[in-house]
């Protein structure tokens, strides 16, 4: 029972970071039909800077400059490289997905693909092939829950992507932009007209979207000190499975789903080798898209016509 | 015997009541019309007769058969073609290839065929272009046959349509609202093409149309649907007369 | 007399007369020329050896010898293929128009035997180019294959890599364990001879494999519409990849090796063939532009009898034997497999190669194809800069030409090999 906790905990961990970078597939898919397949990246970018934007906050800080606590440094740390990335995510908007939006979505998604390379190859251009580890903020603290540990970090992780989950669900119901958001999720065509700023809607939604991904990329280097270029690679494509998995442009769907692919990793890696973690959670997400393909909050397609 | 026998078919949208107790009985060679005003359910009168919806209740016969439920692909080999309001080409094919498509469910040769291209496929494949060509030519657009669609001016579009749906050997035609958007000069022409099928192919026409000039002169009998309800039948006298007809549909076009 | 037209076009008048026999004769011309003077040639002009991919990667290498590698591109590629394909223009006009009153199979295979002769003289060279030559052509059959999946019928596909993968691993398990001592069978069952012979099947049963591994992602994909597909296939491709590093009797992670060298030059030119020919032929048939119809407008598709959702599998099925056959095709010209190989790295690379041809086009998957293999190839020297500059491309291609630089063109047979001008000068 322990054991079963233990990885409950640790799933809860680890599909914080799927729900958060799924979010931002999810938002941008349900406006633009597409899938920007450079998120994974930007989750990746936002970890980076998260780096950068840590040591340069702990050096001022030790230079006596900004004398402020470690924990602060973590709290401004991640708001201004959540700003920092949003701004990745709007140019590559810009340059990559706004040319392209009356072309065919697969060649939209075919520039996200080459985006998200660039960004990889950039980096390691930029940083060369050594690892960056995340600055150690804050002391781990480790509480024994009668046979089940729990750590500060972990706990702080899952509240952070909860909280972060739960402000956008409240900016998207209650905010002006939230609303033209949902509106163009509803109808791209009637929306425009009715004096809707489409492109700052749409860039709006992928800084949104991007500012997340890399609130889970410094919970990621909080977690697993050790950054890597290629760390957007993998999560990224998992996350994009998970989005789909929620539904389309479900807050709930997406998030739910995140943490269902954390819970299943998890756990197949509890009970089976953990090198058949991939084989059975895929099977798994492909018996459940046989059955409900539409996800689990995600409209039918169309639900009217057969065809 | 009818040809196409409709008895007390319904349909629903989720909650809401599209069409309502329909029924029909379409002799072979008739041309009947079906009118009413705009949203009455008339386009969702054909895309249940065609298997596009599956009807929620009710019954439709072709010939006898029971056909509610079957795959569009299969009701259309059967006999059923149509045309439709808002034209549905396929934007990258050319006006060849759209008749030679609607041959579809008659090719014999096979994956093998298809794949390795034999002596058999070359055979059938000119076969069916020849016959196109003979399509095309009785709808007058032979020469635009290399063209792609998208190109075309819409009268030629419509005619395209109208061939493509001759292409599937039917015996009942459906025909959603074919002038629509015409100026009085194809629409003479048309009406031209119309009866010219109908002669040459002894088809059943069903047709909606929303200008009673073309409903009076080409129609055997009409049907008038409002709110998803069959409100009357009968010759285009009689519809004509008919006060309900003209409380639904007339008097309101009066109004507006 | 009209006043004699600019040199320059001229020029280019007098190259659209030559027919396609003509520039292969060319080719082989030139290939030929530098098989038996591309060594002294290149020494006299300042290069060290025969330069691999038409010098540019000497180029990039080094800067200073770009002169040199120009000066020999010229020498032996430009002014012989020019010279021939120019001066037997009359000649190749005429015979092309002799060929082409025989039965089409004549003038095709003469035109292949062309070729593959400039190819194998081109190859001859070093094994570098050799081995190029051969990852090109399975480059052709994987895009061209996706093309059947992304263009021809608009949906889109990541499991590619995944069908290869299969292809791949169960043609390797067979020539293995037949043909090579100390696997699964203790000794080799059959002499190495008999290889060639069964290799065929061997490729086919892949392919089979491949497209029975498709149905997984079909059956529950082509029920609704949207975009499912793009999410179950990429679910597959995990699953393949992850069944593979797991499963110890094809050495999981390890990877295969010493698969028998099975696969020349000629083994690969004649698949490659098969495949452009036998997909060239469904996309141009009714039943394959049904898969237009279908992409066009679903709908229409359906009134018209065609049956949609027949015609997505057997498409998809179809496509995902081919790309099993290149896989099989691949394992044994590197002669080694690993599960690595076929992961999200390689789906970007045929996809960038899709799109970068040209959607619903055979020229295109080609054209596609080879660009982006050889530039991969040529920009090497670059090393990681050059996975800034292909994407950088890719990225200008979508944003000027969405759908690719060659798209939406059926491939005639007939009209690429007709003669260019009529015996009496006429074009």
């Amino acid at each position: 029972m322990a054991i079963f906790l233990q990885n409950l905990v640790n799933s809860l961990q680890w599909g914080s970071f799927y729900a958060l970078i799924a979010l931002g597939y999810s938002m941008v898919y349900s406006i633009l039909m597409l899938f920007n397949f450079a998120h994974g990246d930007i989750f990746m970018v936002g970890g980076y800077i998260g780096v950068g934007v840590s040591f340069g906050l702990l050096a001022l800080s030790s230079s006596g400059i900004l004398a402020i606590p470690n924990w602060l440094i973590l709290v401004l740390t991640i708001l201004f490289s959540m700003f920092l990335t949003s701004f990745v995510g709007m140019i590559v908007e810009r340059v990559g997905y706004r040319p392209l939006r009356n072309a065919p979505r697969a060649s939209a998604a075919i520039t996200g693909l080459m985006i998200g390379i660039i960004l990889e190859t950039g980096n390691l251009i930029l940083l060369g092939a050594r690892r960056v580890s995340f600055p150690s903020l804050i002391e781990t603290a480790t509480y024994d829950l009668g046979g089940v540990f729990v750590t500060n970090k972990k706990i702080m992780i899952v509240a952070v992507s909860l909280l972060l989950t739960l402000a956008l669900h409240q900016f998207i119901r209650r905010t002006k932009w939230g609303m033209a958001m949902r509106a163009m999720a509803f109808d791209f065509v009637a929306v425009p007209l009715m004096g809707v700023p489409v492109n700052k809607v749409i860039a709006l939604t992928f800084g949104i979207g991007s500012a997340l991904a890399a609130a889970a990329g410094i919970l990621f280097g909080i977690a697993y000190p050790v950054l890597d270029p290629y760390m957007g690679v993998l999560f990224g494509w998992k996350a994009f499975v998970a989005a789909i998995l929620g539904g389309r442009g479900s807050i709930l769907g997406a998030t739910l789903a995140g943490f269902l692919l954390g819970f299943t990793e998890i756990f197949v890696a509890m009970i089976f080798p953990s090198t058949l973690r991939d084989l059975i959670a895929y099977s798994i997400i492909l018996l459940i898209l046989t059955f409900r393909p539409h996800g689990f909050f995600g409209e039918p397609y169309s639900a009217r016509l057969r065809l | 015997m009818p040809i196409l026998e409709v008895r007390n078919m319904s349909h629903d949208f989720g909650g809401l009541r599209a069409v309502q107790n329909y029924s029909l009985d379409l002799e072979p060679g008739q041309i009947r019309g079906l009118i009413g005003p705009n949203g009455a359910g008339k386009t969702t009168i054909f895309n249940l007769l065609t298997g596009i919806y599956v009807p929620t209740e009710g019954e439709v016969m072709l010939n006898g058969t029971r056909i509610n439920g079957l795959p569009a692909h299969r009701i259309a080999s059967m006999g059923i073609s149509r045309t439709f309001q808002n034209l549905l080409l396929w934007r990258h094919m050319t006006v060849l290839e759209h008749v030679k498509m609607a041959r579809y469910s008659k090719i014999r040769y096979g994956l093998a065929g298809a794949f390795f291209g034999t002596p058999k496929r070359k055979r059938e494949e000119a076969e069916i272009a020849e016959r196109s060509y003979g399509l095309l030519e009785m709808m007058g657009i032979r020469h635009l046959a290399d063209q792609v669609v998208l190109n075309l001016p819409y009268g030629a579009q419509r005619r395209v349509e109208m061939a493509r749906a001759l292409a599937t050997e039917p015996r009942i035609l459906l025909l959603d609202e074919p002038t629509a958007g015409m100026n009085p000069e194809e629409l003479v022409q048309i009406m031209e093409i119309v009866r010219k099928v109908h002669k040459d192919f002894g088809l059943a026409i069903l047709l909606i149309e929303h200008r009673l000039k073309v409903v009076m002169e080409l129609c055997h009998k009409i049907q008038t649907v409002n709110f998803g309800e069959l409100i009357a039948e009968g010759t285009p006298e009689e519809i004509q007369n008919d006060p309900k007809v003209i409380d639904a549909y007339l008097g309101k076009e009066n109004v507006g | 007399m009209p006043p004699p037209a600019p040199i320059s076009r001229t020029f280019r008048a007098r190259c659209s007369r030559v027919p396609l026999l003509g520039w292969l004769s060319g080719a082989l011309a030139a290939v030929v020329l530098e098989r038996f003077v591309g060594t002294p040639l290149a020494l006299a002009v300042g290069l060290p050896k025969i330069p691999a991919l038409f010098g540019i990667d000497i180029m990039l290498k080094k800067p200073l010898l770009i002169p040199n590698a120009v000066l020999y591109t010229v020498l032996i590629y430009l002014l012989p293929i020019a010279a021939v394909a120019l001066s037997t223009a009359f000649l190749t006009n005429r015979l092309a128009g002799g060929l082409m009153k025989l039965p089409v199979a004549v003038p095709v295979a003469v035109h292949l035997g062309l070729l593959y002769a400039a190819l194998h003289f081109w190859a001859d060279v070093s094994d570098y180019r050799s081995l190029v030559l051969k990852l090109t052509m399975i480059a052709i059959m994987l895009t061209l294959s996706l093309n059947v999946i992304n263009g021809y019928m608009g949906e889109f596909s990541c499991s590619h890599p995944g069908f290869m993968a299969l292809g791949a691993y169960c043609a390797s398990v067979v020539t293995v364990g037949l043909f090579v001592d100390g696997n699964y069978f203790g000794i080799a069952l059959l002499p190495g001879e008999t290889g060639p012979f069964l290799f065929p099947i061997d490729l086919v049963a892949g392919g089979l494999l491949a497209a029975f591994g498709a149905l997984f992602v079909a059956i529950p994909s082509f029920r609704t519409r949207g975009d499912y597909l793009a999410i179950i296939s990429l679910a597959f491709l995990f699953i393949v990849k992850s069944l593979i590093e797991n499963f110890e009797f094809v050495r999981g992670p390890r990877g295969m090796s010493g698969q028998p060298d099975l696969a020349g030059l000629p083994t690969v030119f004649s698949w490659a063939v098969l495949c452009v020919w036998s997909i060239n032929n469904f996309v141009r048939s009714t039943v394959g532009k049904a898969m237009n119809a279908v992409r066009d407008n679903e709908m229409a598709a359906e009134a018209m009898t065609v049956d949609t959702r027949r015609t997505k599998i057997v498409a998809f099925l179809f496509a995902a034997f081919w790309a099993g056959v290149a896989g099989g095709l691949f394992a044994h010209v590197l002669r080694y497999v690993n599960p690595g190989t076929f992961g999200i790295q390689n789906l970007a690379e045929v996809l960038a190669m899709v799109y970068f041809g040209g959607l619903n086009s055979v020229y295109g998957s080609i054209v596609g194809a080879v660009s982006i293999s050889l530039l991969g190839e040529a920009l090497r020297p670059l090393e990681i800069f050059k996975w800034i500059i292909i994407p950088l491309l890719l990225i200008l291609v979508m944003i000027y030409r969405p759908t690719g630089l060659i798209a939406f063109k059926d491939l005639e047979v007939a009209t690429l090999l007709r003669p260019k001008q009529g015996p009496d000068g006429e074009r």
